[in-house]
């Protein structure tokens, strides 16, 4: 089962009833485009309206028309008929056009708010927000939320005018007959929802199994050389069995209250229209009630039957509708962690010392990261940074690039705390390479030139010359106007560092800070990157996560982070001399690289789990 | 309705897809034309109520005598006329619904299972070269689109055409000059509202499209929020989203723009065709030629004729989905499966494990191999027991040569015999079930550790037994870490395993299902010493009395095998022990071994030259 499909199914479980503060928000919305609004409950109102005229004025042709042999009355009733078609027209373009673009524009408007508030936020709520959540906070729930206030409304409207209109009419034709009507509006008001909420009930069962079926197939899928080697396929099948006719069970039962819904309520009317009928036709005789008469009320009767069969699923939708609302609400009123103090200065230059002092951290609370961590960097040294993944390598240069906060010390550049600078001035003058680089889908020129926005052509060339990519862009057919794909996954991961080195380069940071890919690269595109990293280094401070023992062994300073501390400290020689944790990691890595150098060991090795298997998790 | 299935696809399926559809309808068809009839039944009784109402109006008008004169008498029954047509009308429309959704979901299930067991017994190279995604997309919503085919396109035509028929029928009665006026813009209507669909789905699928762009400019910018960050980029991506944002609101309006127009205009048409048969229908009532009886009963009919024309184009073009998502399901139905039980061989005891490679080759018989060998000429053999490593750089064939084994590939040419008998000879699934296998980074499945350990076993088996076998694969104590111990789920909702660790469950598995014949992937370079060491010892336990075929990354790790095949380019270009392949001077099993000595020396000097 994909993410989404998951987020999907578990957000549908929330309901939320309507309150009157998320309702006025709601309706701030729609404030920008007060008209549009207006337009179209005036449109839809009229349409519905215009159904009960239209029944109305069929009495008449009957009784004025027809009954009484008047052929000019009829004309005349005819002519006004034709009139209100061309009138009901024109309200179906109005209200179809103005509730669809509305809807339209309110997306535009919740995705615009949103999309800007996201950019806004720390990494902290990234990291505890999933990408796929968030998207659909931007697709389904900004698109729930706009049916809610253009055809969620519009059924609302059209409903109860269409109630009104037709009550209105019954009375003015014959209040007692509407009397009986009126008896049976509420029950099929109860029977209605009640029947509704059963089918939904069904839905929702037959939506949790449909996701349980897709996960079988997806598993079974990938697993299918585990399941051939184990021989579990008639294991397999008796369970998916299960799942499909749990799937079965919940469908068909939706299906059958379904069909058995609609009927219901019909013969309900039915019986109303039978005492209609009976009664009618025993007023026609006092002259009460016409031919007429007794057929408008038949027409009205069953107009009335849509709107009712339909309340219960408006209702359980708008409350769908009104849980997304919230959940769009909660994101843009949660505040950025990091951001800028009211009177932030201008960092003026990162090309200074750069010191953590006693620095705590932690993700989640009682899970301590960083615990106590100091030290002090000299403008335009280099800082190796080694250890265990999970020792608080990545969180280090998290906290530099200010994507974080310290939770208690400070981290100070240019002997002030950097939280006095703003954020951008920070920004701006820290260039950064991932592990997993990240491209954005368009030109390998764009790509590049995300450094900085402005650069010429030539600049963008000079930059990839600089950071070793030039000569591979130009081998591929389109050079720079080469398309990466969507997240760049045309590329190698080695080209795509590479890419982003010159990135980097075409940025002319101060700080510059690299996590190294830990896989591997082929033996020309590492040169390259290597010579990419030294010329981006030279004259300025740098921190790299090093997987790479050419790295290493050229920073000035290694650190090696375990546990949240600094394990061990020094320069190459030095770290090795002590025998320590450093020596062990040296050593592993050492024996791997050459390894793979001579081609001994491979670590794209085939696998018995061959081409497409993921792991379960 | 579990157990063997009934049902297969394969024998159904058919050039012309509507015919395919018909034929997948097998054992289904009588309830679909239960299904028909009782939609027809509902029709009627519906169309026999506006008869009634016209009865009831020439009675008023006094165009008919009431039964026996009586006209109070009269009233109750057309009024029970009314109540009991209803449930005439009422009941079969359920019966109707209900055969439909038994006939759709019916198929729909049994078509999800044959499309589970069919992929799953699909052969390996089938798999190897189909992406999981497309395969997943398939067998849920071409499905889908086939189940709605049956729920509602195929039955709301029918309903349609029903209608239509049924109630004009009972026009033709009542007036044929007023029912064939009536049906005048119905040709035209039914092409608008084709040409109206076919134009909407196009701008849909523009719509759908921007959709698709959005949201990868959203994805991407989600995911690389630390970049947009670290060059602090937030208002370059503010303008690039909201481009694509207005793109999208301008494409929904132009989809809106074609909807607001279609619906009102054949409002217009279809109300002027209503408007148009009222004026002659009145006329022709006022002169006498009808009664106001059937001027009624006509005003009723020529609704339920005219409307639901318009959403016939609809269905048509609908109907169109569901035959395309036929003939992409029938395109995985057509794919050759294994079969598991074929073989001359019925052997119900396990193998003793001598395996003999006499002349062996293979190729791939996928078209982009065109027919290149994998493996050339192979010949070795090895007593039960024995260990065999296979060394060799990537393509060198050594996992082609393993997978020969469980028959998950079938060799080309020459032969290969298990305890003296040609390997084809015994089934795939007894070669499987003798056969383990222990991969590098094993697949786990989302279930507890305990259903991983016993996944494929076949056999009841007691905690006792697991336990034993976690110890050996020494996992034991890891598991009791876990928060509920060997019920604890694996992956999302559970615990996330590091590579060793799901590599002894693995074993684990393996040591339970007690196969004569182990495969093992042995490369614990992406684990630390600590680990590594445990791995060892979890190994050796598996490898005891097993023939073992190793595939080996590390002179270390083959040492202690009785055979050494090195591998070169699908064949084998050295084979012996230790010793004796270290002392061929040429070989390439000593250049490999000189290298690794080589490695070491240079650690050491390198460690020597900075202290």
């Amino acid at each position: 089962m994909s993410e989404e499909e998951k987020i999907e199914l578990e957000e549908e479980e929330h309901t939320s009833p309507l309150t009157m503060p998320v309702l006025k928000r709601i309706i701030e919305l729609l404030m920008p485009h007060k008209l549009w609004v207006i337009g179209f409950f005036i449109a839809i109102a009229l349409t519905s309206a215009l159904d009960g005229v239209f029944t109305y004025i069929n009495k008449n042709i009957i009784d004025e028309g027809i009954s009484a042999g008047n052929v000019e009355r009829m004309y005349e009733l005819a002519t006004i008929y034709g009139g209100f078609i061309i009138v009901q027209s024109i309200m179906v373009f109005s209200f179809v056009y103005l509730a669809g673009v509305l809807g339209e524009r309110v997306q535009y408007d919740l995705r615009k708010r949103m999309f800007e508030h996201l950019q806004d936020l720390s990494l902290s709520y990234y990291s505890q927000n999933s990408v796929g959540r968030l998207m659909s906070r931007l697709t389904s729930d900004s698109g729930r939320v706009a049916d809610l206030v253009t055809w969620g409304f519009l059924d609302v409207t059209w409903a109860v005018t269409n109630i009104i209109t037709s009550v209105i009419f019954m009375a003015v034709i014959n209040w007692r007959l509407a009397l009986i009507v009126f008896a049976i509006i509420p029950i099929l008001v109860i029977v209605g929802i009640r029947f509704r909420m059963h089918i939904l009930v069904e839905f929702r069962r037959s939506r949790r199994a449909n996701s349980k079926i897709t996960g079988a197939y997806n598993e079974n899928i990938t697993g299918v050389r585990v399941v051939k080697a184990l021989g579990r396929e008639d294991e397999n099948l008796h369970e998916f069995q299960g799942l499909t006719d749990e799937m079965y069970r919940s469908s068909y039962r939706a299906a059958w209250l379904s069909a058995l819904f609609l009927p219901i309520v019909q013969i309900i009317a039915a019986i109303a229209l039978g005492a209609i009928v009976w009664y009618g036709g025993v007023q026609s005789q006092s002259g009460l009630l016409t031919v007429g008469g007794i057929h408008a009320f038949v027409s009205y009767l069953t107009f009335m039957l849509w709107p009712i069969q339909d309340i219960a699923r408006v209702y359980a939708e708008m409350q769908h509708s009104i849980a997304s609302a919230e959940r769009i609400f909660k994101l843009v009123d949660t505040p950025p962690d990091v951001h800028n103090m009211p009177n932030a200065v201008d960092a003026e230059t990162l090309l200074g010392e750069i010191e953590f002092d006693h620095v705590d951290f932690y993700y989640e609370e009682r899970k301590p990261v960083l615990k106590d961590f100091s030290l002090k960097v000299k403008p335009g040294e280099m800082i190796a940074l080694v250890g265990p993944t999970g020792g608080g390598k990545s969180t280090i240069v998290n906290l530099l690039c200010r994507f974080y906060e310290p939770k208690r010390g400070r981290v100070l550049i240019n002997e002030r705390d950097y939280t006095e600078y703003t954020l951008e001035s920070i920004h701006e003058r820290i260039g950064i390479v991932l592990q997993t680089p990240h491209l954005f889908s368009g030109t390998i020129r764009e790509n590049i030139r995300y450094g900085r926005l402005g650069a010429t052509d030539e600049a963008v060339e000079e930059a990839a010359k600089l950071a070793g990519a030039h000569d591979f862009i130009t081998s591929i057919s389109k050079g720079y106007d080469e398309n990466v794909g969507e997240g760049g996954n045309l590329l190698s991961t080695g080209q795509k560092q590479l890419i982003s080195l010159a990135r980097a380069v075409l940025s002319k940071p101060e700080l510059f800070i690299m996590d190294e890919a830990t896989s591997s690269v082929d033996t020309l595109t590492e040169a390259l990157i290597q010579r990419g990293m030294e010329n981006l280094m030279s004259g300025r401070t740098s921190f790299v996560v090093a997987h790479r023992l050419s790295t290493i062994r050229r920073a000035d300073r290694i650190l090696v982070i375990e546990d949240g501390r600094i394990a061990e400290m020094g320069n190459h020689a030095e770290l090795l001399q002590q025998r320590g944790h450093y020596y062990r990691l040296y050593t592993q890595q050492f024996r791997q690289e050459l390894e793979q150098h001579y081609g001994v060991v491979d670590k794209t090795e085939e696998k018995l789990s061959a081409p497409k298997i993921i792991a379960a998790d | 309705m579990n157990g063997p299935l009934t049902f297969d696809f394969r024998q159904t399926i058919a050039k012309n897809r509507l015919k395919g559809l018909w034929r997948m309808m097998v054992d289904y068809r009588l309830p679909y034309l239960g299904a028909t009839v009782a939609l027809a039944i509902s029709a009627t009784s519906k169309t026999l109520t506006y008869l009634l109402l016209r009865y009831f109006a020439d009675v008023l008008t006094g165009d008919t005598a009431a039964i026996g004169n009586d006209l109070p008498r009269t009233f109750i029954w057309v009024a029970l006329g009314f109540v009991g047509l209803s449930f005439f009308q009422g009941g079969f429309s359920y019966l109707s619904g209900r055969l439909a959704a038994y006939t759709a979901e019916g198929i729909a299930r049994r078509l999800r299972d044959f499309l589970f067991d069919h992929i799953q017994r699909l052969s390996f190279s089938y798999h190897g070269t189909t992406p999981t995604g497309d395969l997943i997309e398939r067998v849920t919503s071409d499905v889908d689109a086939v189940r709605r085919f049956f729920n509602e396109q195929a039955i709301g035509m029918g309903r349609i055409v029903l209608i239509f028929i049924i109630n004009f029928v009972a026009l033709l009665r009542l007036n044929a000059k007023l029912a064939w006026i009536s049906v005048i813009v119905i040709p035209f209507m039914l092409w608008v509202s084709m040409w109206f669909f076919k134009r909407v789905t196009k701008r849909y699928e523009k719509y759908q499209e921007q959709a698709t762009t959005l949201s990868t400019t959203l994805q991407e910018n989600l995911s690389g929020v630390r970049v947009v960050k670290a060059f602090a980029r937030q208002n370059h991506e503010k303008t690039k989203f909201d481009g694509d944002n207005w793109e999208k609101f301008l494409r929904g309006r132009h989809l809106l723009l074609m909807h607001s127009l279609f619906w009102p205009l054949s409002d217009l048409v279809l109300g002027a065709q209503m408007l148009g048969g009222f004026i002659v229908a009145a006329t022709m009532a006022i002169n006498g030629e009808i009664t106001v009886g059937t001027y009624l009963a006509y005003v009723g009919l020529v609704a339920w004729l005219i409307w639901p024309i318009r959403n016939l184009g609809r269905l048509i073009v609908q109907t169109s989905t569901g035959l395309v998502s036929y003939g992409r399901l029938m395109e995985i139905a057509k794919q050759e499966r294994e079969d598991l039980v074929e073989g001359k061989l019925q052997p119900n005891g396990s193998v003793r494990g001598e395996i003999v490679f006499d002349d062996v080759s293979f190729a791939y018989d996928d078209e982009k191999s065109d027919g290149t060998p994998v493996l050339k000429n192979i010949s070795f053999r090895c007593e039960p027991g024995q260990a065999i490593a296979l060394l060799g750089s990537t393509g060198s064939g050594k996992t082609s040569l393993v997978n020969l084994l469980p028959r998950f590939y079938d060799y080309t040419s020459g032969s290969l015999r298990l305890d003296g008998i040609e390997l084809k000879n015994y089934p795939r699934k007894y070669m499987r079930a003798q056969t383990g296998i222990v991969e590098q980074e094993p697949f786990l499945f989302s279930r507890s550790i305990r259903e991983n350990i016993t996944y494929g076993v076949g056999r009841d088996v007691t905690d006792e037994e697991i336990e034993e076998a976690a110890r050996a694969a020494a996992v034991h104590d890891v598991i009791l870490t876990f928060p509920d111990g060997y019920k604890t789920l694996v992956g999302e909702k559970g615990v996330t395993l590091s590579g060793g660790q799901k590599q002894r469950v693995a074993i684990a598995r393996t040591l339970l299902k007690n196969p004569h014949i182990l495969i093992l992937d042995d490369s614990t370079s992406s684990v630390d010493m600590e680990t590594e060491a445990e791995i060892r010892v979890a190994l050796k336990n598996l490898m005891e009395n097993r023939t073992t075929f190793i595939i080996a990354h590390r002179i270390q790790s083959v040492m202690v095998a009785d055979l050494i095949l090195v591998l070169d380019q699908g064949k084998i270009v050295q084979a012996g022990t230790h010793k004796e392949l270290v002392a061929d001077n040429n070989g390439m099993y000593r250049e490999i071994y000189d290298i690794q000595t080589r490695i070491d020396q240079e650690l050491e000097e390198e460690i020597a030259s900075v202290i």
